[in-house]
């Protein structure tokens, strides 16, 4: 069975229809690519997936159950997290409590046991700090666990995100342009932490990027959305010479 | 075993202060008791906000309210119930009345925070402020309790330690909030609500347990207020109170509970420290109007030349200190020759104003001068520790709190 479903989807703000019937499948351990244009109407299937919208119509499907409709925290409960496209971390948090928040929704304790600072209260705090810690590390950040989210450097601040997704122990993780703004060098990096956290972790990855090498390197499967319709979907090498992507998307090789 | 042992110290050592607190001031007169009490109650109401305001983030201002219905609540019950009823123990009655008054008021806590799952930034605080107005006045036309007049709420119970240790509680509650996990979700809402609920935190039930613990300790504050002063009208509860609860989160820096308990000590004790001040024969101390318009003059002085330094000098912290010292010396001199021109003008020279009239210019010029100086709160966003003060006798090194957000 599939992880993830998308049947006809649809979402219309007034008269823009901004996803138009897209459908796909994801298998578990798949490392699947979501392209496009701007505008095509990326970012609006991942919020249509992780519960922002509520599809106009279309069911999405997740472990043979439908999710749409279901508030945002309860689908990151059920295992589904995200990045965000504009980074959106805790800025005046430390990068180990943003982490923290991440693995937060695993916490065992009573609310009122920790107002009373009790000893169960404090062991599962330094369970989850030590969890962060881990987290941290596959993605190279325990080396600034105390430094402000927002003092790091853009790079660092991308791979908090991840860290932080990761921290909920999401089975599927969707990752909105994670390789924007970054280096050659960072991105070649990032690429293979993607690959690490799919085959150690056994999370399934849905990724969002722009950068063509990053994703026909790093995607399996790919869908390609141009106005909020599905116009391609396959391996990257169906994709890449396909006519329709190239017209709308890749242009013609100079 | 060891954790059980530092906690059954630090309960009987809060207690055993409060205790020693009552037994300081108990023979004091009940003008002094009232300042220490003042100071009491509005930490907590200051500390309380702050979990609201500061820590979760939700910008309400009419605090006053929930404070208002704990004091109504129990001194109706008090003034109704108290004989009737079989224990006659004043004391439990009044703990009793404190646990009430915080129900009561969390209910309130509740209702308001409800709009508040729907409502960002100013459009909460609009709602809040308009919650606690509605408060108040309606209190004011309920002629069952006083109306207007006011309700005596007998017997009256004056207990100093009671009041602190509620002051006690309310710190301990936040502060281990913020030291486990708990506390990061409260945080998490603050900084940005769309990624807290993507990582599975459930943003409205965050929101309304911010205002419900807020709004109960504000709650039997205004339990232990109607019982210490046995007299409470609407007014005690206005707009003005609320306000300057929140200007104690601003000034203490918002988001720190030690800011919050230091600004609000300052905040309930200027006020009472100006009017007490006495002149050589014993009456309230009179200040020549030019008097007045000098030290303000010597304010701007220092002010404009201390923000100078702040920003155009960066070096040595010595040197920066000395040239702190300098801006200050300054303004003082700077004072004596304002005096000086200023008495040239009869009206300034011949006008004695009594303390008790400038006070609150003292304190709104308080005020903006802190606002100025130190705009993000005298701890900003930190919470008061020893390495910080350690590092500031360190040269050369910059301090940083240990304590991030």
């Amino acid at each position: 069975m599939s992880i993830l479903e998308l049947q006809a989807a649809t979402i219309k703000f007034g008269g823009l229809i901004a996803v138009n019937e897209v459908s796909f499948k994801l298998e578990k351990g798949d490392l699947f690519g979501l392209i496009g244009p701007n505008g095509a109407g990326k970012t609006t299937c991942f919020n249509l997936i992780t519960g922002v919208y509520k599809p106009t119509s279309g069911d999405i499907i997740f472990h043979g159950r439908q999710i749409q409709g279901t508030p945002p925290n309860r689908i990151a409960q059920l295992g589904i997290c995200r990045t965000f496209q504009n980074i959106r971390l805790f800025p005046a948090l430390s990068v180990l409590e943003n982490v923290v928040v991440g693995g937060f929704l695993r916490h065992r304790t009573t609310l009122a046991g920790a107002l009373l600072y009790l000893p169960s209260s404090l062991r599962e705090t330094r369970r989850l700090k030590d969890e962060a810690m881990d987290y941290l590390k596959i993605l190279d950040l325990d080396g600034v666990p105390n430094a402000r989210a927002a003092d790091l450097p853009y790079g660092m601040q991308r791979r908090l995100e991840i860290a932080r997704a990761m921290a909920t122990k999401p089975e599927l993780l969707l990752l909105d342009e994670p390789a924007a703004g970054m280096n050659p060098q960072e991105k070649q990096d990032l690429m293979e932490t993607v690959k690490r956290i799919r085959d150690d972790h056994g999370i399934t990855i849905l990724v969002i990027e722009h950068d063509m090498r990053f994703v026909m390197n790093l995607c399996e499967r790919i869908v390609v959305l141009d106005h909020g319709e599905e116009i391609a979907h396959g391996p990257p090498e169906a994709i890449r010479n396909d006519p329709k992507v190239i017209s709308a998307y890749l242009g013609e090789p100079v | 075993m060891r954790f059980w042992s530092i906690r059954l110290a630090s309960v009987l050592i809060a207690l055993g202060a409060c205790v020693l607190l009552q037994a300081l001031v108990g023979h004091a007169s009940d003008y002094e008791q009232r300042i220490v009490v003042l100071v009491g109650l509005y930490i907590t109401l200051s500390v309380s906000l702050n979990l609201i305001n500061g820590i979760t983030g939700q910008f309400s201002i009419g605090h006053a309210a929930f404070y208002q219905v704990g004091a109504y609540l129990t001194g109706y019950l008090t003034l109704n119930y108290f004989s009737k009823q079989p224990i006659h123990n004043m004391l439990l009655w009044v703990i009793l009345m404190m646990f009430v008054g915080a129900i009561g008021a969390a209910v309130a806590g509740f209702i308001v925070g409800l709009p508040s799952l729907r409502l960002r930034g100013d459009y909460l605080a609009i709602v809040t402020l308009g919650f606690g107005e509605i408060i108040r006045i309606t209190v004011q036309n309920q002629p069952a309790i006083g109306g207007s007049y006011g309700m005596n709420v007998t017997p009256k119970y004056q207990s100093v330690a009671l009041v602190w240790l509620l002051a006690i509680i309310c710190i301990a509650v936040c502060r281990n909030l913020l030291k486990t996990a708990h506390g990061l979700p409260f945080l998490s809402v603050r900084e940005d609500e769309v990624a807290s609920q993507a990582m599975g935190v459930n943003v409205t039930r965050v929101k309304v347990t911010a205002f419900l613990i807020g709004s109960a300790f504000a709650g039997a504050a205004g339990a232990l207020l109607a019982h210490f002063e046995g007299f409470i009208t609407p007014t005690t509860f206005g707009m003005d109170v609320s306000f300057i609860i929140l200007t104690m989160v601003v000034l203490g820096g918002t988001g720190s509970i030690t800011g919050s308990i230091f600004a609000a000590a300052l905040l309930a004790y200027l006020p009472e420290y100006l009017r007490g001040l006495k002149g050589a024969d014993g009456q309230p101390l009179m200040i020549p109007g030019s008097n007045v318009v000098a030290w303000l003059v010597a304010v701007a002085v220092a002010v404009t030349l201390t923000r100078l330094v702040m920003n155009k000098y960066s070096g040595d912290k010595l040197k920066k200190l000395a040239l702190y010292l300098g801006a200050f010396a300054l303004a003082v001199v700077s004072r004596f020759i304002a005096a000086f021109f200023l008495r040239m003008i009869p009206v300034m020279a011949n006008k004695q104003i009594p303390i008790d009239q400038v006070r609150m210019v003292i304190f709104a010029v308080t005020l903006i001068v802190i606002m100025l100086l130190r705009p993000q709160g005298i701890f900003a966003h930190h919470e008061f520790s020893w390495s910080w003060v350690k590092g500031l006798f360190k040269r050369g090194e910059v301090p940083h709190s240990a304590v991030s957000a």
